[in-house]
């Protein structure tokens, strides 16, 4: 019967409160509520499911360790996403991974007056990587590439672009100004369009 | 300044997101209109996130889940006692 308050409660920070009073259905309707935001984003920033359910583990232990000190200084969303990228960077940083090659090749290329380089046709193909590549083959294409980009690319771009964060939300999560932000998640944007175009061509031949 | 297409990709994110200035807004535009590979070059960048979300989405597995929860209880319970 203790389900009922803690279900009809709309707000993050209203659960946490009950949370940070005992209330143990208030602690679980969190954990429902953002397990799989909390995993997604811990699985794209680390690439290994055991690494993201460690991070999710961790993140949501650090939620219970901090009920009592959460007072809403910021958004329960923000601040969650913040906790959960820095564990997932920690974790990521403590496996040593070797740095990975540079997707700077992938950058557009422009001719002496400004002009793109490549035809329409050729700068279409990046577009059509979902139609054009086996499913499974792009997933794994597509953790390989995020990999590659440098860590402040990476972050931006995670946040923004997959898990939907507005360009205020990530400047709130990271410290960062909104024009940073836009900065590195275009930088990634232009790496990635570039790696996609590549692998539609490679899977072609 | 004249547009061209490096400066109009420079500024393509700006744009989309409308924090750049008339002036500079309608210089992208016009050049854009008249560009095919700029009109290209726009369809696959928009493009990208959306590939990129669908294929790394994923889910926790049913098993993944129960252990979560095992462990936050655990923990939860130690806490308490």
């Amino acid at each position: 019967m203790g389900r009922g308050p803690a279900r009809a409660a709309k707000s993050d920070e209203e659960l946490a409160a009950r949370a940070a009073s005992g209330e143990d259905a208030a602690f679980d309707a969190l954990v429902s509520r953002y397990q799989e935001r909390v995993y997604r984003l811990a699985w794209r920033l680390t690439g290994e499911p055991e690494d993201a359910l460690d991070v999710t583990q961790e993140v949501f232990l650090k939620l219970l360790r901090r009920l009592g000190s959460f007072r809403g200084e910021s958004r329960f969303g923000t601040w969650l996403y913040r906790v959960a990228t820095n564990e997932a960077l920690m974790h990521r940083r403590a496996k040593k991974r070797r740095p990975a090659e540079s997707l700077e090749r992938f950058l557009p290329g422009f001719d002496s007056n400004g002009l793109h380089r490549s035809t329409p046709e050729a700068l279409r193909v990046p577009a059509q990587a979902g139609e054009r590549l086996d499913r499974e083959r792009l997933a794994g294409f597509a953790m390989g590439a995020i990999e590659r980009l440098p860590e402040a690319y990476r972050v931006a771009f995670v946040l923004r672009d997959l898990e939907e964060l507005s360009t205020e939300e990530v400047a709130r999560t990271l410290g960062l100004k909104s024009a940073t932000v836009r900065q590195r998640v275009h930088r990634a944007r232009l790496m990635l369009r570039g790696y996609l175009g590549h692998l539609v061509e490679e899977n072609s031949r | 300044m004249t547009m061209n297409c490096e400066r109009g990709v420079a500024r393509l994110m700006d744009y989309l997101e409308g924090v750049v200035p008339r002036a500079a807004r309608e210089r992208i535009e016009s050049h854009v209109a008249g560009c095919a590979r700029c009109r290209a070059f726009v369809v696959s960048y928009r493009a990208t996130p959306l590939i990129l979300r669908v294929a790394t989405a994923r889910k926790p597995t049913v098993d993944e889940r129960r252990r979560l929860l095992a462990a936050l209880s655990a923990r939860r319970h130690g806490r308490e006692s």
